[in-house]
């Protein structure tokens, strides 16, 4: 099969002071996959994703998501096969109620009635937003607003999903819903790339991890094996969840902890094993 | 760290916003905090966390008004009664949005504001700016706009300008939460190198517990309006099933320990590690 | 609203205007201004506009002066044109030369140049100031000469919003994009400008609690961290702006001979081409703005 996401050689050089902020990426993703992007701010990480809606277009080199080449079509046109929800949600919420924020997607696409009311039914069920269907998107606390704003590009049916920063100075109980969704998501057969500094939500989400440092793609291995790297973790001045870093410290002294742990449950499940024997 | 008298004090403080209804963002908080003590507030977005802080330094009553009953007495000075004004020179605050704390062009004119506004003199002025930007690290920047910083520059600066009015209290509302991993470490440092090396006190809301236990050593639970927990990290961390009942986390070593002891594969006495060298010498046993 | 940055900001530079203190620049646009509205004399205008030029050469400012012309340069020619065929004059009216319903009258014309001549003198006088003086100069001056601190505040705070929101309004656009909106038309609108307008109102409302809490705008005495340098030099060149612009206002309200207005005569021919030159670059300007705005 096809992959979904096909990254070619990829530059992208902003005209704007002349800055490379992508060098030569070259990676392909495939349908259900859930990826972590991670790196610095100013590494590249933004800039990457943004090809896959279409928000960037490459200078040099080739982007294709669901069959569609990025720089031969609008943004417009990749938003149906892309849904980017962005950090802030106040960047894309300004309808009256959340119901008719809801139908904003469906309705700049063409569809019917009939299909915009069923994708929106849809949307509601999925995020449980019965409740506040009638309020003004402005009048829900921040981590709502959160929810409606992905609920909103959700409607949109796109294959893949781009989470910007989905947990980014959220409370645990907002944390939580988001890696909920996410394996939602997943189960519906979506491909979801969350960028995102929460190493703990990404250790406890996804499957693959692209690392990005200064422009480059520096790693694509599983969480496991890109928080073992001492070399590419400091290099990136990130963190690995702190379950994981003792592990690590575990590992060198003991021999009997023979794997990196991503999650408490994992650790519990090693020490059962351990004792079991 | 434990004084004769408490630097700051809450009373029996409650308070409702005037547009809220009779709905009480704060409720009978009582609570004694002590100079240098470095105090990590804990809770659920809407807890009342922002609401408590901005009761610090006067903001709350006197310029957003609403039901304010009890009191809260800061440095000896009841904050019913001081203007805001007074307060400023006693407590200084920093928000959770780098950008929206900034205004002016330059960094040097960005900590000079609040000075103005107090009549120092130009040479105290100079001298002050350099002070503050060496202690944030910022040192040389005074002619930098501020709006092309960095998110952890931002917050840097933010710091330096309450730093600049002679605090003996540092109040931060989640000021980690719009910043990048770097940009973090760097507040978090600052604030640990004021508290420990200036015995400044600290008073951070923050979501990143696990940094928190590292550098608190008074934790403060907040849920809807009221203070459901206080302790060290030690104390409060380890009571982890009223932290999951809150919705809140807890360091991951604590969580750990909990895991274990329930599983009956490790006996801990109900007090788990809340730090990382703590945390490898304990679990270290179970891998010999 | 995005593509194009209009600079009306200053410009570095060390030209001897850039070195002068911003209060006399500054009572030199005022002069300007009370100078251009005193008068519809073209010569006048003109004299005052040629003036103007040769301050941007001075201040090697042109570039950038240059692109704030493309903008004046529509708005310029839409009055003439305007002007021309209804002049906002009082009546009687002299005609020149008619096509179809339209008469293009000797009053018109005169009216839409001399319209065209003020926009121009005083903006390029103003951009000389604004270009050549740093913002905070400006401000602090301002301060000195007793402005309203409050006031100063909220117009330094204006000058760095534009930015910001314009960046904002980039932001808002792509994310709606992102949800398949189209670039324009009218249900473009409220998508695009409600979130810039809450995050404007979200950001002033904490900008307001943190400057109370570094006790901003307290009442008491104030002083000035940034200085700005005044010599003699720029005390006398205020003092000059203010009698040069104030006789010469006086010279053009007192003398009537320079209200040319009934006796300059166009000729039929040169009025016919200036207003169909004028009314085709207008449109000119107008299909590549709509052009360029639904390319986007």
């Amino acid at each position: 099969m096809e992959p979904i996401v096909k990254v070619e050689y990829l530059w992208h050089i902003y005209p704007t002071g002349n800055v490379t902020a992508v060098r030569d990426v070259s990676l392909e993703i495939n349908k259900g996959e859930i990826l972590g992007v991670i790196g610095q701010n100013g590494s590249g990480k933004t800039t990457l994703v943004k090809h896959f809606i279409g928000l960037l277009k490459p200078t040099k080199g080739k982007v294709f998501v669901s069959g569609l080449d990025t720089s031969k079509h609008l943004i417009q046109q990749m938003a149906v096969k892309v849904g980017y929800v962005y950090q802030n949600p106040n960047h894309q919420l300004f309808a009256r109620t959340v119901q008719d924020e809801l139908r904003f997607g469906p309705k700049n696409i063409g569809l019917t009635e009939e299909e915009i009311e069923e994708r929106v039914a849809q949307a509601i069920e999925f995020f449980d937003l019965k409740n506040i269907l009638d309020i003004h998107p402005y009048r829900i606390s921040f981590p709502l607003r959160k929810l409606v704003g992905m609920a909103s590009v959700y409607t949109m049916q796109p294959d893949v999903f781009i989470l910007d920063e989905p947990t980014t100075g959220q409370d645990n109980v907002t944390t939580q819903t988001v890696y909920h969704l996410i394996r939602k998501l997943r189960d519906e057969g979506a491909t979801v790339l969350c960028v995102a500094h929460d190493m703990i939500l990404l250790a406890e989400t996804v499957d693959r991890m692209l690392v990005m440092r200064n422009s480059e793609l520096i790693m694509d291995a599983t969480p496991r094996e890109v928080f073992s790297d001492y070399e590419i973790m400091s290099s990136t001045h990130l963190t690995p969840p702190q379950i994981t870093t003792l592990s690590l410290k575990l590992k060198e002294k003991h021999q009997k902890l023979d794997q990196t742990v991503l999650t408490i449950d994992e650790m519990v499940d090693k020490v059962k094993n351990l004792s079991n024997k | 760290m434990e004084e004769a008298k408490p630097i700051i004090e809450f009373n029996d403080l409650s308070f409702s916003y005037k547009s809220a209804d009779n709905h009480y963002a704060l409720k009978n908080i009582n609570l004694k905090i002590y100079e240098g003590d470095y105090v990590a507030l804990l809770g659920l977005n809407g807890a009342g966390k922002t609401t408590l802080q901005l009761c610090l330094n006067g903001v709350i009553p006197n310029s957003i008004l609403g039901d304010f009953s009890g009191e809260v007495i800061v440095d000896g000075h009841d904050t019913f009664e001081t203007p805001v004004r007074e307060l400023a020179k006693i407590v200084g605050m920093v928000f959770d949005n780098p950008e929206f704390q900034l205004s002016q062009m330059s960094v040097g004119e960005e900590i000079a504001l609040g000075l103005e506004s107090l009549g120092y003199s130009y040479q105290e002025m100079v001298d002050t700016i350099t002070e503050v930007l060496g202690i944030v690290g910022l040192s040389g920047l005074e002619e930098r706009s501020p709006f092309g910083l960095s998110g952890g520059q931002q917050q840097r600066l933010s710091i330096a300008s309450a730093l600049a009015m002679r605090p003996k209290i540092l109040v931060m509302d989640e000021p980690t939460s719009n910043v990048d991993p770097i940009g973090k470490e760097e507040i978090f440092q600052v604030a640990y190198d004021l508290n420990r090396k200036r015995n400044m006190t600290v008073i951070m809301a923050e979501h990143e517990v696990e940094v928190m236990a590292q550098f608190a050593n008074l934790v403060v639970v907040m849920h809807d309006g009221e203070i459901v927990l206080q302790g060290t990290p030690e104390e409060v961390f380890s009571d982890v099933e009223l932290l999951e009942s809150l919705g809140l986390r807890m360091p991951q070593v604590a969580a750990l320990g909990h895991s274990l002891e329930k599983q009956n594969l490790m006996n801990l006495g109900g007090k788990y590690p809340v730090k990382l060298d703590q945390a490898i010498e304990t679990y270290g046993r179970l891998f010999e | 609203m995005q593509g194009v940055v209009i600079p009306i900001s200053m410009i570095p530079g060390n030209s001897i205007i850039h070195r002068m203190n911003p209060l006399p620049k500054l009572m030199w646009t005022v002069g300007v201004l009370a100078v251009s509205f005193a008068t519809r004399n073209p010569a006048v205008l003109g004299a005052v506009f040629a003036l103007g030029l040769l301050l941007v050469l001075i201040a090697q400012v042109g570039s950038a002066y240059l692109k704030v012309v493309m903008v004046l340069l529509p708005v310029s020619l839409a009055l003439i044109t305007l002007q021309s065929i209804a002049p906002a004059f009082p009546r009687p009216w002299t005609p020149i030369i008619g096509w179809g319903p339209f008469t293009v009258y000797q009053e018109g014309i005169y009216s839409g140049i001399s319209m065209a001549l003020r926009i121009f003198s005083l903006t390029t006088w103003a951009m000389v100031f604004i270009m050549t003086s740093h913002p905070s100069d400006i401000f602090t001056s301002l301060k000195r000469v007793g402005m309203p601190y409050t006031l100063n505040f909220i117009l330094i705070m204006t000058l760095q919003l534009i930015p910001i929101l314009q960046n904002e309004f980039a932001v808002v656009l792509n994310a709606q994009k992102s949800r398949a909106m189209k670039g324009t038309g009218f249900g473009a609108l409220l998508p695009s400008m409600v979130p810039v307008f809450v995050g404007a109102i979200e950001r002033i409302q904490q900008l307001s609690i943190s400057l109370e809490s570094r006790a901003f705008g307290s009442s008491g005495h104030k002083t000035s961290y940034r200085r700005v340098r005044i010599t003699v030099w720029d005390i006398i060149n205020l003092l000059l702006a203010l009698v040069v612009s104030g006789l010469v206002t006086y010279w053009l309200i007192v003398d009537k001979s320079l209200d040319w207005s009934r006796t300059m005569v166009f000729n039929p021919v040169f009025s016919a081409i200036l207003v169909g030159i004028s009314f085709a670059g207008f449109m000119t300007y107008m299909v590549l703005a709509i052009y360029l705005v639904a390319k986007s």
